[in-house]
């Protein structure tokens, strides 16, 4: 059977894996990007979101060819219908400020790969692993053909359903309390308040998470909602459905796509890393617990992912102990904020639907010039005095 | 396992699987029947209903 040899294989060509191979070649590895998809970037299972300070962080550039929208506030909608609104000169919040399309903006950081030195194979599957003395033999399949790769260091950025952390003793599986089920229709005909603001729903009509609408320009938006299978007898479709019907800006939308996905909203995992293997991405949990977004930490991890990797290649040194600098970064520029994000969400969770109401409403009556995460958290805790227990250490 | 028609192959039953018996490909689930203790995870989370187990 035919054999290839590399340094560095990563499985999985979402944000995470091109970013990582991106990074692995232009710190010297020898770089394979692959991906069983026939197209990298669909089909989208992403609401699309990212923040205008994440991009910049990572000196990404706009590009108008894969950002549809650029937004300029948020509106929060409480069971009831109260809403608050806030601009990005008010509160910075996460995955509020460019709506990408993912199926050109996936594709394009897989051509940054590629253009840093990165060879990419589409359409090929792996199939398992076993270890060799100075790393991994993989298994792969692309159409009718069956092959090897042998790589030093094997990266799973094969998303919420890892096989390749598994198949390298890493624990990577999602207990149902944290995935969430996320389901939405790219819609056109929206008739928005505000078509340059994203828009939050909280309570039951999406038990566990949240739904939304993200304006993706003119009168077309990703429509949506996260739900956890632990909190509904319902599907994720029905919940969406049933949004759909009832939320006044879908009235005369019609759907022109249906996007399915899970979302591994349980926190970062303790362990990326074993002898010659690393995860990042979803595979990973590099998912923000609150608000389910991904796209700019899975970019920021692939990055230290491809650094960490690139130098254990020169130093000839991929055992665990030297992967360990990638889940060390991890942890203080990711996991920590992801655990204040954690706390955060189960508060949010515990709420009922009236307690929701009655927070939007002291929120609506609050002239809100800065606030900061300090100052909303004082003002929940005015509101509503569990917070204090739940939130009051964490700010 | 009966994987209906309208899957969409997102991979979220294979993610919570505890056992690791679900296989996605592009545009097919690959169930490892023999290894399945019958949990229902896999089924419970599907966002489309579009897993039943066969009785």
């Amino acid at each position: 059977m035919k054999l290839i040899e590399t340094d560095v294989l990563v499985i999985g060509a979402g944000p995470a894996g091109s970013s990582t191979a991106k990074h692995a070649a232009l710190n010297g590895a020898n770089v394979i990007l692959m991906d069983k998809k026939s197209e990298i970037g669909a089909p989208k299972r992403c609401a699309e979101g990212v923040s205008k300070e994440g991009l910049k962080k990572l000196g990404i550039e706009p590009n108008s060819r894969w950002v549809t929208k650029e937004l300029s506030g948020v509106r929060l909608v409480s069971p009831n219908g109260t809403d608050v609104w806030l601009n990005d000169e008010q509160v910075k919040l996460p995955e509020a400020g460019y709506i990408l399309e993912r199926k050109v903006f996936d594709k394009f950081m897989a051509m940054d790969a590629a253009r840093a030195g990165a060879t990419i194979m589409i359409k090929t599957l792996a199939r398992g692993m076993r270890k060799d003395y100075d790393g991994y033999i993989v298994s792969c399949e692309c159409m009718d053909e069956s092959f090897e790769i042998k790589a030093k260091i094997v990266v799973g950025a094969d998303g919420p359903e890892s096989r390749v952390g598994r198949w390298g003793g890493l624990k990577t599986v999602v207990k149902p309390k944290n995935m969430e089920s996320g389901i939405q229709f790219e819609m056109a005909g929206l008739e928005m308040d505000d078509p340059d603001c994203i828009e939050f729903y909280f309570g039951s009509v999406a038990p566990g998470g949240y739904a939304w609408i993200f304006p993706k320009g003119g009168d077309i938006a990703n429509v949506g909602l996260g739900i956890v299978s632990t909190y509904t007898d319902k599907t994720a479709y029905q919940h969406l459905l049933e949004f759909v019907a009832k939320c006044p800006a879908t009235q005369n939308a019609q759907p022109v796509e249906l996007n399915i996905g899970g979302d591994p909203v349980g926190g970062m995992l303790k362990d990326l890393v074993e002898d010659n293997v690393m995860i990042v991405g979803d595979a990973a949990g590099h998912v923000n617990p609150l608000t389910g977004g991904g796209i700019i930490t899975a970019l920021e991890a692939g990055m230290y992912a491809g650094e960490v990797a690139a130098a254990a290649i020169k130093e000839e040194d991929c055992s665990k102990k030297r992967l360990k600098e990638y889940e060390k970064i991890c942890k203080k520029e990711i996991g920590d904020s992801f655990n204040k994000y954690l706390k955060t969400k189960e508060y949010m969770l515990s709420l009922t639907d009236s307690e929701l109401d009655s927070i939007a409403d002291a929120f609506q009556k609050t002239e809100f010039e800065k606030i900061s995460t300090a100052e909303l958290v004082k003002l929940l805790i005015k509101v509503s005095p569990k917070a204090l227990l739940k939130l009051g250490k964490l700010f | 396992m009966k994987v209906m028609e309208w899957c969409m192959y997102c991979g979220e039953c294979a993610g919570v699987c505890p056992r690791s018996l679900i296989e996605v490909r592009e545009t097919s689930l690959i169930f490892n029947e023999e290894g399945c203790k019958d949990c229902r995870i896999c089924v419970s989370v599907c966002p489309i209903n579009a897993l039943s187990k066969e009785e």
